[in-house]
């Protein structure tokens, strides 16, 4: 009898206890999605998503969202990333908050969150990522090359660069153009080609030496290429260039070394569809949405899903999150360097 | 300004205070308060506003000195100054040789001209200035690579990324305004004193400069400063060309305070005030030139028509000139914007080019959702804020010069007050307003409908005014002899009256709505775009071949649309 009891007690013992380790379990993993998606079907179905996702990849994940999660409709609020922050900023200040999820360049995410417009949490698709990938309110959704690109109309085949230091020569004056914004080619080849402020310093005012032409936008910089307004172009997205290959366009580029930075995935404060927002959020953290921005064109973050395109450089200057603190001051050099506003 | 006696039913209710005809000027001060102060009074508070924290606000001046003593404010004012006064100098010159020729010579194929000259008012600003970006630009242009090639030059004769160039891209839309304005002047201008010169023996030449130009004095500088302010007010070109080519004018710099990180509202709100000061100074000047010069205007009841000058053989000049311009600036954007809506990516005309036609970009735009929502977006607003504009300017003006009302005056103007507003400096107005606003509207299409109406309020006057005054006052006085109250009377009488100018006045609003950049720039987002909004972000986005595509399939829709509504107001007996 008294082993009976000891037998029941031991029996619901274990019960309560294997019911602990699965709740911590379930909770470490998450909520399945499909439940968050029947959540998120009762804030009515849509989602404000502030991103700089180009139409033309927009058009392929966004839809593979509403496909995978029947009833909930993006409405994607596209802009430039400092044009999105500010937008947040001025609705923050009206006391609103529109945006449900920011994917922008993880500097803008990092305003964004000094703003106090962010919410601090891990998902569980994170775990995924290594360190350097994700912080305690971002988790990169891509990683954006900037790379050397050329129209090969007015680059011939014994000139095609190999390297960023090729820019000095003077065979290139009045031949380039960049995106005024692009501090990020300075500081990596300052902190992890040369490891040395001076000589980056150095080789950029060579290469304004040769008169740089800027223009804003890297989507318009690749189209300037195309149409031959430059023959080359300094700090080109690579994820731009294997599509236009393929329709034709008379272009190409350098794949030997390139700056690697993050674009991020946040949640909104207070956003107006909270289980809509995470749902995103880590859909397309998950390796099925990592997936979808590889078919959409872009680089994926996940370590396990490869990009269907060559977007990824051989030598990589990777521009991490702690990096992202001194861009005031590379900001500074780069627009003395190349006398920008 | 003739007035009537109010019909008998009002006279009296307007003695009994509380009567509702007392309200209805009322309620219209109210609503035109509402649409057109409101917004302005926020941007003044705005300007002296300046955020210490999060939501906490202090009293200052400093943004007046971060707006007007910066590093950047001479260069703003002098790129302003410079972009304002050479398109109107250029369009005003193109306007008034294209009017002269037309209205006042012999020149062969004049009259097939006149329509053809008021074509790029269709043109949406935006896409004009995409158009002269594929053609000027300095490497790959159309237009510089012919001259390049043909001539074997070593660079590009033209760069449309300079401040020439911005001038050239905006003045050529301007120029059917100045057209229609000095072909109006021509028209009135009485030939008796053109006809003396050359009596007493000068030449077409000297009767031109001597005395034809020096009478159209008053009128060509009302035109130029009315030209004037309006590019200073634009924003298209500043922000397709300006931007990249880092040519910053007011407009650009309003915008770039906005959305730029961080946003500096303060300093916003200064540059509109400056902005608003700006334009409504120039308006002022521009009424009071023209009531001047009303005042020395003869009217003489003589009919006469101008005397036509004989060119001789420089008539074919003339023509050639017209034929030149109509090619040039009406047609080659056009079709420019045509060429390159078939193109896989950008290209210059060439063999290999032509095999590379593709219907691609229409398939794309078939099937690409955010397209179809700001193609319906741009079409519910612009039929919403021309027949909402017409019906409340048709009851302004109705209530301003034919009621003696009291506070009809205030009425005026009030429905005067938005054309002083450049669109940029309405936005962001809309934007401190409605951002805090109780009723959610903002991020909707709902408030762009508010800045539509309210910015195209003056032209509905306009219109709606000009008809008003034209109905005798006797047809409504017998309608209140045979006791119908006023509102009878307007519905039944004035109303149907009215019709031809407010049809006119609807097509104008519906064109200006269906192509309205400045203000939109500011307000449309996500599911609020409009099509020139999406125009302007995938043109940014480098998808310009789909971009091209657009703007076809927009010129399509604005001609099926004023040409429908022509064939239907014209059915049911409308004459415009």
């Amino acid at each position: 009898m008294y082993a009976m009891r000891y037998f029941f007690a031991l029996m619901v013992g274990a019960l309560v206890l294997s019911t602990l380790l699965f709740a911590g379990y379930v909770h470490a993993q998450g909520e399945p999605m499909d439940e968050v998606h029947k959540k998120a079907l009762k804030e009515g179905g849509t989602l404000n998503f502030y991103g700089t996702l180009a139409q033309i990849n927009a058009a392929k994940v966004l839809p593979a969202f509403e496909k995978r999660f029947p009833g909930i409709k993006i409405n994607h609020v596209d802009a430039t990333s400092d044009k999105l922050v500010a937008r947040a900023v001025t609705e923050a200040r009206g006391g609103r908050t529109i945006g449900d999820v920011l994917q922008i360049p993880l500097e803008n995410v990092v305003q964004a969150f000094e703003q106090g417009l962010l919410v601090e949490q891990t998902i569980p698709e994170s775990k995924e990522y290594p360190e350097g990938m994700k912080g305690n309110y971002w988790v990169a959704s891509d990683l954006q090359f900037f790379i050397v690109a050329w129209n090969t109309k007015l680059v011939k085949v014994e000139e095609e660069p190999k390297q960023f230091d090729d820019f000095a020569d003077p065979r290139w004056k009045n031949r380039m153009i960049a995106e005024p914004r692009d501090l990020e080619l300075l500081m990596a080849l300052a902190k992890y080609k040369f490891k040395s402020d001076e000589k980056a310093i150095a080789l950029l005012k060579k290469i304004a030496a040769n008169n740089v032409e800027f223009h804003s936008g890297h989507s318009q910089l690749a189209e300037l290429l195309v149409a031959g307004q430059a023959a080359v172009c300094i700090t080109c997205y690579s994820h731009h260039y294997p599509g236009r290959i393929r329709r034709g366009a008379p272009v190409n580029y350098m794949l030997t070394e390139g700056i690697a930075s993050i674009n991020a995935t946040a949640v909104f404060k207070n956003p107006p569809h909270p289980n809509t927002a995470m749902l995103f959020a880590r859909w397309i953290a998950s390796q099925e949405g990592q997936k979808a921005m590889a078919v959409g064109g872009r680089t994926p973050a996940h370590p396990k899903i490869e990009p269907v395109d060559k977007t990824r450089t051989e030598k990589i200057y990777p521009i991490s999150a702690a990096d992202i603190k001194e861009y005031p001051k590379y900001e500074k050099i780069w627009k003395e360097i190349f006398n920008l506003r | 300004m003739s007035t009537i006696a109010l019909p008998r039913s009002v006279k009296n209710s307007v003695a009994l205070l509380g009567d509702p005809a007392l309200l209805i000027p009322l309620v219209g001060v109210g609503v035109l308060i509402y649409l057109a102060v409101l917004p302005l009074f926020m941007l003044l508070l705005g300007s002296f506003q300046m955020e210490v924290a999060p939501r906490e606000f202090v009293a200052t001046f400093k943004n007046y000195q971060n707006a007007y003593a910066s590093q950047y404010t001479y260069s703003t004012f002098r790129n302003s100054v410079i972009f304002a006064s050479g398109s109107a100098v250029l369009a005003f010159a193109l306007g008034t040789a294209l009017a002269w020729l037309v209205e006042r010579t012999n020149t062969p194929l004049r009259l097939v001209f006149i329509p053809l000259a008021v074509v790029p008012l269709i043109l949406p600003g935006v896409l004009e200035s995409i158009a002269w970006i594929f053609l000027l630009s300095p490497k790959f242009g159309y237009i510089n690579v012919a001259l390049m090639s043909l001539f074997g030059l070593e660079s590009p004769p033209f760069n449309i990324f300079s401040l020439p160039g911005m001038i050239w891209a905006h003045s050529v839309g301007q120029v059917p305004l100045a057209f229609l304005m000095m072909v109006a002047a021509f028209k009135s201008m009485d030939p008796s004193l053109e006809e003396s010169a050359m009596m007493s023996g000068a030449d077409t030449l000297q009767t031109l400069h001597r005395v034809t130009l020096r009478l159209l004095m008053p009128t060509s500088a009302s035109v130029l400063l009315i030209l004037f302010v309006r590019t200073l007010e634009s924003f298209e070109t500043p922000a397709l060309i300006g931007i990249p080519a880092r040519i910053f004018v007011y407009t650009s710099e309003i915008y770039l305070a906005f959305n730029e990180y961080p946003p500096d509202y303060g300093r916003g709100a200064a540059l509109a005030v400056g902005l608003l000061i700006l334009s409504a100074a120039g308006v002022w000047l521009y009424t009071r030139s023209t009531r001047e010069g009303k005042r020395f205007q003869t009217v003489t009841g003589k009919a006469f028509r101008p005397r036509q000058f004989d060119l001789g053989l420089w008539r074919w000049l003339g023509c050639a000139f017209l034929m030149v311009y109509f090619l040039v600036v009406v047609l080659l954007p056009f079709l420019v914007m045509l060429w390159a809506s078939f193109l896989p990516f950008f290209a210059t005309p060439s063999l290999d080019s032509l095999q590379k036609l593709t219907f691609e970009n229409y398939q794309y735009l078939f099937g690409f959702r955010p397209f179809w929502g700001a193609m319906k977006n741009s079409l519910v607003l612009a039929l919403m804020s021309a027949t909402l504009a017409m019906m409340l300017t048709s009851l302004i003006a109705w209530i301003v010069y034919k009621s003696r009302l009291p506070g009809s005056w205030m009425l005026d103007f009030l429905a005067f007050v938005p054309i002083t507003v450049p669109g940029i400096v309405f936005g962001m107005a809309l934007i401190l307003l409605y951002v805090a606003f109780p009723i959610p509207i903002y991020g909707t299409i709902w408030v762009l409908l508010i800045a539509y109406v309210t910015r195209f309020i003056p032209y509905g006057m306009r219109s709606a005014s000009g008809a008003i005054l034209q109905i005798h006052s006797e047809l409504e006085e017998a309608a209140a002899a045979s006791g119908a109250s006023w509102w009878e009377t307007f519905k039944r009488v004035t109303l149907p009256l009215l019709r031809p100018g407010i049809v006119a006045g609807w097509i104008y609003i519906f064109i200006v709505s269906f192509r309205e950049f400045s203000t939109s720039v500011l307000l449309a987002t996500g599911d609020s775009r409009v099509l020139s909004i999406l125009l302007f972000t995938m043109f940014e986005q480098g998808q310009v071949t789909v971009v091209a595509a657009i703007g076809i399939l927009m010129i399509l829709t604005l001609l099926a649309v004023v040409t429908a509504f022509y064939k239907i107001s014209g059915r049911v007996g409308i004459q415009t």
